[in-house]
């Protein structure tokens, strides 16, 4: 173990590492701060950073991007009441009440300490537990892992409760996309419509920047909605003096500290739901835990402080399943996934085996970046007016570019820049068709994984599909996923037939 | 009713991916002899059957929900298109795909100067002169980023001048 850390150490303090890890904490947060850039976009941002670089200073480098540009969406948050990055939603609830009666600066300290923790606790747990998953893996055969995979796509009924025909139709679009070019099996050309470049099938990096980074700079370009200088005068954000909460009321949100880097943790474990997911599930849980419920939403630190700790939490939690499985727990670890796949690093349970210095490094990497990021950040707030004084028809044109540049480092390919455009207007079609991208990208990520194990299965149990679930593990998380696929459909009549028969019961 | 429209294209689109392009080869022959292989029209065959199952469901909601609304009328969405023909959604689109498609003869430096000059001016920059200054500075500083210290080969053009002019600047910066 210490010899691991050692290791990471080692790797992460090369000094050219090291200043390239100070810049991705910096590029991190300024990203996560502004609106409108999430934090997968802020790491699909990062990707031509890395293209010279060797795929373990390249994880370290993106890795330090995600977890500070988590941090940096509760700025604009707290300030704002407009989430840097989606994760940061919950914490506009109690942020900016806060930040109205001039309490910004503790709120941002609430929220940078609370980040740091649950960032390092899931840290600490991705160390941990990607060893003990790899082990368990090892005995995965290709059931299990069109089981676990499987159990990702069945999270897509629950990204948006109140849209899931939409969703699962985005989530079968991603899987369709996923089966252009040759079949994993057998290499039979499909759905190429005679293109050769398609014939590889379609590289998730360009779209992957096209639907986030593309998409939303169209939708700004739209709505022409941005905060001015002005705005941030208005709020009062452009002399924010950080300042933390006593000691009294630090240790009156132990728990909630506590808890929400757990739950955090375990929902970043679960492929496919993430830190958002994490966030919301944490606030709604700790409102109902709560003493004094009816003070959330009114500026508490305790609801900052539950949906901070948990966003940044499922950082580290994402990553178990990536470095120990090879399934990416969410879509930022997809674009590390597609960033480690270019260099051609073979992901999977042996990754971890023959070269444990991927998790030491990403391990040294969090643990960094969930420290400096406070300092960071604390100085991004001081000059965030400043930072969002940079005019729009600037910074837009920019992350165009920088959009293109990404795209096209992929493969030195021109054709992955007209497919990023084209996946850019395509994530415009799915606003107006109010689909879900996230449920897109996550189909097109997994697709190939599931049926890539799908078919060896079928083919190592003579089609008896019936028999490739009869294996403990495949089974226990084939039924974990029938239910969470099924529940979200059946919940509101089972809520009806409950009331119904409360009512009866009442009368 | 643009909604509508989209997931009807759609549809149709996935009706003739099923029967035209699922498979585009040959199977060989020894997937054929297996009776255990999952042939590879099966996966794809089933996410479309799927997709038009659940999209056609989505078009009944689409109806059923916008039935009598004034705008969700054929000759109102005919009436929308000029509009959005000029909007700054269109726009940006076009000069983000016509970036794409010049990035290859014009090479970096040419379509770097086009998306960021034409794009600020559509997100508002009214300066003509300060965003050509700008918009130089940043193709320079990208360039300099990513060219030279990152060392990602960025495309030079195939326009026999612009190439030269993208080896000199090359030549110049490094």
């Amino acid at each position: 173990m210490f010899e691991m850390l050692a290791q990471g150490l080692a790797i992460v303090f090369e000094p050219s590492l090291f200043l390239m890890t100070l810049l991705a904490i910096v590029m991190g947060t300024v990203f996560g701060a502004l609106p409108g850039v999430s934090a997968t976009m802020a790491v699909a941002l990062g990707l031509p950073f890395t293209y010279s670089m060797q795929p373990v200073p390249a994880i370290v480098f993106l890795v330090a991007v995600y977890c500070s540009s988590i941090t940096g969406g509760s700025i604009s948050a707290i300030l704002f009441k407009i989430p840097g990055v989606p994760s940061s939603a919950p914490t506009t609830f109690d942020g900016y009440p806060m930040a109205k009666r001039g309490e910004a600066g503790k709120a941002i300290g609430v929220a940078l300490v609370t980040s740091a923790i649950g960032g390092l606790f899931s840290a600490f747990a991705m160390f941990f537990l990607s060893p003990q998953l790899t082990q368990a893996a090892l005995n995965f055969g290709p059931s299990e892992m069109f089981a676990v995979t499987f159990m990702g796509l069945s999270i897509l009924t629950s990204l948006d409760s109140k849209n899931i025909l939409r969703t699962t139709i985005s989530g079968l679009l991603g899987l369709l996309l996923g089966t252009v070019g040759q079949d994993p099996m057998y290499g039979v050309q499909r759905l190429t419509f005679g293109s050769r470049q398609l014939l590889s099938g379609i590289e998730m990096i360009p779209v992957l920047i096209g639907i986030f980074a593309l998409t939303e700079v169209f939708q700004q370009t739209k709505e022409n909605k941005r905060i001015t200088a002005e705005d941030a005068e208005k709020a009062g954000a452009t002399t924010i003096d950080t300042k933390m909460p006593s000691m009294k009321e630090w240790l009156s949100i132990k728990w909630v500290i506590i808890r929400c880097s757990l739950i955090g943790t375990v929902v970043g474990i679960l492929p496919g739901a993430g830190a958002t997911i994490a966030s919301f599930l944490c606030y709604s849980t700790e409102t109902k835990l709560s003493k004094h419920p009816e003070k959330f939403g009114t500026g508490i630190i305790d609801g900052v402080a539950a949906s901070e700790a948990a966003n940044n939490a499922a950082t580290g939690g994402a990553m178990v399943p990536l470095l120990s499985l090879g399934i990416p727990g969410g879509n930022a670890a997809a674009v590390m996934m597609s960033a480690l796949v270019l260099k051609g690093v073979q992901l999977g349970p042996l990754l971890l085996i023959n070269q444990p210095e991927y998790l030491s490094a990403t391990f040294v990497s969090m643990i960094i970046t969930n420290i400096v990021m406070v300092f960071v950040a604390i100085g991004i707030a001081k000059v965030f007016a400043k930072i969002l004084s940079i005019p729009y028809s600037v910074l837009g044109p920019v992350i165009m570019m920088l959009a293109m540049i990404g795209s096209y480092a992929t493969n030195m390919s021109t054709m992955d820049v007209k497919i990023m455009a084209i996946a850019g207007v395509m994530g415009v079609l799915f606003k107006v068709m109010h689909f879900n991208s996230a449920a897109l990208i996550l189909g097109l990520v997994l697709g190939s994984i599931c049926e890539g194990n799908f078919s060896r299965a079928y083919t190592i149990y003579r089609g008896d599909i019936a028999g490739m679930f009869m294996r403990p593990i495949a089974g226990t998380i084939m039924v974990i996923c029938i239910v969470a696929l099924i529940y979200p459909f059946i919940a509101p009549a089972l809520k009806t037939m409950l009331g119904k028969n409360k009512k009866t019961a009442d009368k | 009713m643009f909604e509508l429209i989209l997931n009807i294209l759609l549809v149709l689109f996935l009706v003739y991916s099923l029967f035209t392009h699922v498979i585009e080869a040959p199977i060989p022959d020894k997937v054929q002899r297996n009776p255990f292989a999952l042939k590879p029209g099966v996966w794809p065959s089933v996410l479309i059957v799927l997709l038009l199952i659940t999209l056609t469901i989505n078009i009944i909601k689409i109806i059923k929900n916008n039935k009598g609304k004034p705008n969700f009328t054929l000759s109102y969405f005919v009436k929308e298109i000029p509009a959005f023909f000029k909007s700054k959604l269109f726009l940006g689109i076009l000069i983000i795909v016509v970036a794409a498609f010049i990035l290859e003869p014009l090479g970096f430096t040419v379509t770097s100067l086009f998306v960021l000059f034409f794009y600020g001016m559509l997100l508002g920059e009214k300066n003509v002169l300060k965003n050509i200054i700008v918009s130089v500075i940043l193709s320079l500083f990208l360039y300099l980023f990513f060219g030279v210290l990152l060392q990602v080969n960025l495309p030079r053009g195939t326009v026999p001048f612009l190439r030269e002019f993208a080896l000199m600047l090359e030549s110049l910066l490094s």
